[in-house]
């Protein structure tokens, strides 16, 4: 067996996706790098990247057991370390935990259906940098997207921060939606600013991510979406809530997003384990409508600004003013929509 | 030796290790082993053979092992640093 090669031709690729779905995998089309093994000419491993997530691994059963794995994700990582990432998420099933365990990625979080592993700094370097702002005491979180930062996400920061000693509110890193990171990150500070108990960081890999939670970046709900969930709220009451203390994990009730709606149902169910209330907050009604981010977004498309301006506090309203701001809206009124 | 980039020497396989280096203001050693409970001590004492040796103060070392020898360790380093203050 010769070692482990960047699969780059089509043919390569049809090859790889026929042992992945031999395998009973799906093959995903999302990938940015695929390697494979070869024994002759033969294809007997392949493997492959999405961004920081090392996925649809799969092995000839002739090779298992040896040292297959440890060469497709030797070289998923070196590439991966050349296109820029340091720490590498897979997702597998709970009985490939040991494998994974013994090229040394560590276990964050497993359930029935599914496991999360990780290699590289990870949640060690996530924790460590936000040590500062840890506080002891009965502290509460919100998680929110930010999609843009509205009337409805204030009055729900406000509400829970009535509610607990510290409040922290995180922002989903992850670079997947309309409203670029840095301004989703910068208009929950400036926004929640005047409220003294309050704390904004971002989740990094570990809420609502490429890696915990794909599915909700396409509002898709089916049994691969609820196994995230799963992964993705009991990794917030194991790894996330007990270094800051949280022991109430504060949403706004769902009324537009199925999605969303069976995440609330999947943290109501499950974060009572880890010892975490769940409370759901009426959202803010303007006009007789629930104020909701994906609305404004649609209000943007069409280019009413009037409607925008009435859910949306200042800071936002300046933002969608700025030249970042406007190129946003110019692609909600082109392409559509994104979360 | 000055550390100007981010490097990497090694593999994941078994009886082998990964080794990254990257600039830093200080000097940091992490240590990832299969064997971590039993051998870290040593693990750390054979990395730093090849930092002193190359004249090495700040970098951020970061090594993944799966039970390497320490030749293979030293090794695995001193091609780690070499790349990465691109000689």
């Amino acid at each position: 067996m010769m070692g482990a090669v960047p699969l780059l031709s089509e043919h390569d690729r049809l090859e790889a996706r026929a042992l992945i779905e031999s395998e009973g995998l799906r093959f995903e089309t999302d990938a940015d790098d695929m390697v494979g093994l070869y024994e002759g000419e033969r294809l007997v491993g392949t493997g492959s990247r999405a961004g920081y997530v090392l996925k649809m691994l799969v092995i000839a059963p002739s090779q298992q057991g040896g040292e297959a794995l440890g060469e497709l994700v030797t070289l998923l990582m070196q590439r991966g370390m050349d296109a820029g990432h340091e720490t590498f998420f897979v997702y597998t099933r709970p009985d490939n935990v040991t494998t994974f365990e013994r090229l040394n990625f560590r276990l964050l979080v497993t359930h029935s259906m599914a496991a999360l592993l990780e290699i590289g700094p990870g949640i060690r370097e996530y924790l460590d940098t936000h040590r500062a702002l840890m506080r002891p005491g009965r502290n509460g979180a919100i998680v929110v997207n930010g999609n843009p930062f509205t009337l409805g996400h204030l009055h729900l920061a406000e509400t829970a921060a009535r509610r607990v000693e510290h409040l922290y509110l995180f922002v989903v890193r992850e670079d997947r939606s309309v409203f670029p990171f840095s301004a989703r990150f910068r208009l929950a500070q400036e926004v929640t600013a005047h409220l003294p108990n309050v704390s904004v960081l971002e989740t990094s890999r570990y809420a609502v991510s490429a890696g915990t939670f794909p599915s909700y970046f396409l509002k898709r709900l089916d049994d691969a979406a609820l196994a995230q969930m799963q992964l993705d709220v009991r990794l917030f009451g194991s790894l996330l809530a007990p270094p800051f203390s949280v022991r109430v994990r504060f949403v706004g009730d769902e009324p537009y997003c199925a999605t969303t709606a069976a995440y609330n149902r999947t943290m109501e169910e499950v974060l009572g384990e880890y010892g975490i209330e769940w409370t759901q907050i009426p959202r803010l009604a303007h006009g007789g409508a629930a104020i909701s981010a994906s609305r404004v977004r649609d209000f943007l498309g069409r280019g009413d600004l009037d409607r925008v301006a009435s859910w949306v506090p200042p800071a936002t309203m300046a933002f969608l003013r700025s030249p970042a701001g406007e190129s946003v809206i110019r692609r909600l009124a082109g392409a559509g929509e994104g979360r | 030796m000055q550390i100007r980039r981010k490097a990497t020497a090694g593999t994941s396989q078994s009886s082998d290790l990964m080794v990254v280096v990257e600039p830093s203001d200080t000097l940091s050693i992490e240590i990832e082993s299969t064997v971590k409970k039993q051998y870290e001590h040593l693990i750390r004492a054979r990395i730093q053979e090849p930092l002193a040796r190359l004249g090495v103060t700040a970098a951020r070392i970061r090594v993944n092992d799966r039970g390497a020898l320490d030749y293979a360790i030293d090794a695995r380093v001193e091609a780690a640093l070499r790349r990465a203050a691109e000689e």
